[in-house]
């Protein structure tokens, strides 16, 4: 049996059943080590998008993390899975940089608060934290559905106070050390710190292209040159998701971030 | 890690095993009869003191933290056998990501890599193998993937290989491709080939179309056999 379960494929299947039997459902669980909100089915609108893709895409309920990850969660993680270790940890799975704000392998140190969102972290790692946790990491669609919520109203570019949200956050350089995950107002279903904390990886985020690709679309193309591109998105007001989307397009999956964390999602 | 892909390595016979992928020796994988799996065997060891799947072709050297053959999912070979990146151990690879459907880039990436191919020595070029991995895992099926090969009159040194969607999923961001299904049916996707050396670490990386491919074969003509 031993042996099946070092089948990756097999690792996923058990990893499902673990989710669908001990942790699928709606709402919030005394237990969880953080809530989860539910996200009702809404509407993807894509920032910028090929010629042949929808201007709205659909997206199913699902839960979300209320706030990103933190320190001492990730710490817990990399306890309990010694292979995510700042030490034991390969040039494949993540770059130098990984964790290196922490004081040790198992210290947070001054500048990484237990309370504070885990930074530092490849799309590797994070998505290894999910699965441990029997989640996974939301789509891009579903994270961007989900920041797209004002604080009072469904639709948030329509709110003063989101926007200002969002555009502050940009507008002011990260700080060295990060404040504590949770704080911020919560949206409409509850959800907090999607605008102004961190940058958050999403598990597909190989899927904003830039240039290079098979197909030349104006549009993608003018994703390298941000101003330029911005002037051609879809909804000005909405330069938070355009940003977001040229972040996403410049990663790769091993590359650690000072200001790049995630948050986990599942089926409800 | 390591430790645990050793292990993976030594164990894999009693997986396959287990999953009745392997029923007699030798695997069907390492039938010499069957030329369309050689990639997934050592050709230079007789058949019959191969374990099953030829997995453990170096069981005592433990793979190298670059290696993208630390990637130990079980892929389906155009051929319907299973197959471990790490069997293409000891050789250099070129891999890249495609699927059969595509109606412009792939098979102008396929000519670009038959391109680099030709500029090699004859005694590289034999020596060098071509890992073709599909996106599409609900349409590219071992036949929708041996109609590819035959379509482009792929040799026995052309992997066709599809696999489970987190499988493709890894193997993409350990390239570095992006990739994404649109309203159609077609991927969006980078044009990316990739040299591998023989331990399966990337040594070279071309993006583009049609551009100029000799970067390409001067990397594996330089490639070093480590093992």
């Amino acid at each position: 049996m031993n042996t099946l379960l070092r089948l990756p494929g097999l690792v996923h299947l058990a990893l499902a059943a673990a989710a669908l039997g001990l942790v699928a459902r709606p709402g919030l669980r005394a237990e969880d080590a953080v809530g989860m909100v539910l996200i009702p089915a809404g509407v993807y609108e894509p920032i910028l998008r090929g010629q042949d893709e929808p201007a709205k895409v659909p997206v199913a309920p699902f839960l979300l993390d209320v706030r990103p990850v933190t320190n001492a969660e990730f710490l817990a993680f990399v306890q309990a899975n010694p292979k995510w270790r700042r030490s034991k940890v390969g040039p494949l799975f993540a770059d130098p940089g990984y964790l290196s704000h922490w004081a040790g392998d198992l210290e947070l140190g001054p500048r990484a608060p237990a309370d504070a969102p885990v930074v530092r972290v490849s799309w590797f790692a994070a998505r290894a934290y999910a699965a441990a946790q029997g989640k996974r990491l939301p789509t891009t669609a579903e994270w961007e559905r989900a920041a797209a919520v004002g604080f009072t109203q469904e639709k948030g570019t329509d709110e003063p106070a989101y926007r200002q949200a969002a555009l502050g956050w940009l507008a002011r350089p990260s700080p060295a050390t990060l404040p504590p995950a949770g704080r911020g107002r919560p949206n409409l279903h509850g959800a907090r710190d999607l605008l102004d904390l961190v940058w958050e990886w999403v598990d597909d985020f190989n899927t904003a292209m830039t240039t290079g690709e098979s197909r030349g679309d104006t549009g993608l193309e003018r994703m390298q040159f941000c101003g330029a591109g911005a002037a051609g998105a879809r909804d000005l007001t909405n330069y938070p998701a355009f940003m977001r989307a040229g972040m996403r397009s410049s990663l790769l999956a091993r590359y650690v971030v000072p200001n790049l964390g995630f948050r986990c999602a599942q089926l409800p | 890690m390591k430790s645990k892909l050793v292990s993976l390595v030594l164990l894999a016979g009693g997986v396959l095993g287990a999953l009745g992928a392997a029923e007699s020796a030798p695997a069907p994988c390492c039938d010499p009869a069957k030329p369309a799996a050689a990639a997934c065997c050592a050709p230079e060891k007789p058949a019959a003191t191969l374990a099953p799947c030829c997995v453990e072709e170096k069981p005592d050297k433990p793979l190298t933290d670059r290696s993208l053959y630390q990637h130990d999912a079980v892929w389906t070979s155009d051929a319907g056998r299973p197959v471990k990146l790490a069997s293409l151990r000891g050789q250099p690879v070129i891999v890249a990501m495609f699927f059969a459907s595509c109606e412009y880039a792939c098979p102008v990436l396929v000519k670009d890599v038959q391109r680099a191919r030709d500029l090699l020595a004859p005694e590289v070029r034999a020596k060098t193998k071509v890992l073709l991995v599909t996106f599409d895992t609900a349409r590219d099926t071992p036949p929708a993937l041996r109609a590819f090969r035959e379509r482009f009159e792929l040799d026995e040194n052309w992997v066709l290989l599809r696999g489970a969607d987190t499988a493709v999923q890894d193997l993409a961001m350990l390239l570095g491709v992006k990739y994404k299904l649109d309203a159609r049916g077609q991927y969006s996707h980078s044009n990316l080939m990739t040299v591998l050396n023989h331990e399966g670490e990337i040594a070279h990386q071309h993006a583009g179309l049609m551009g100029d491919v000799s970067e390409v074969a001067k990397k594996i003509a330089g490639l070093k056999s480590g093992i």
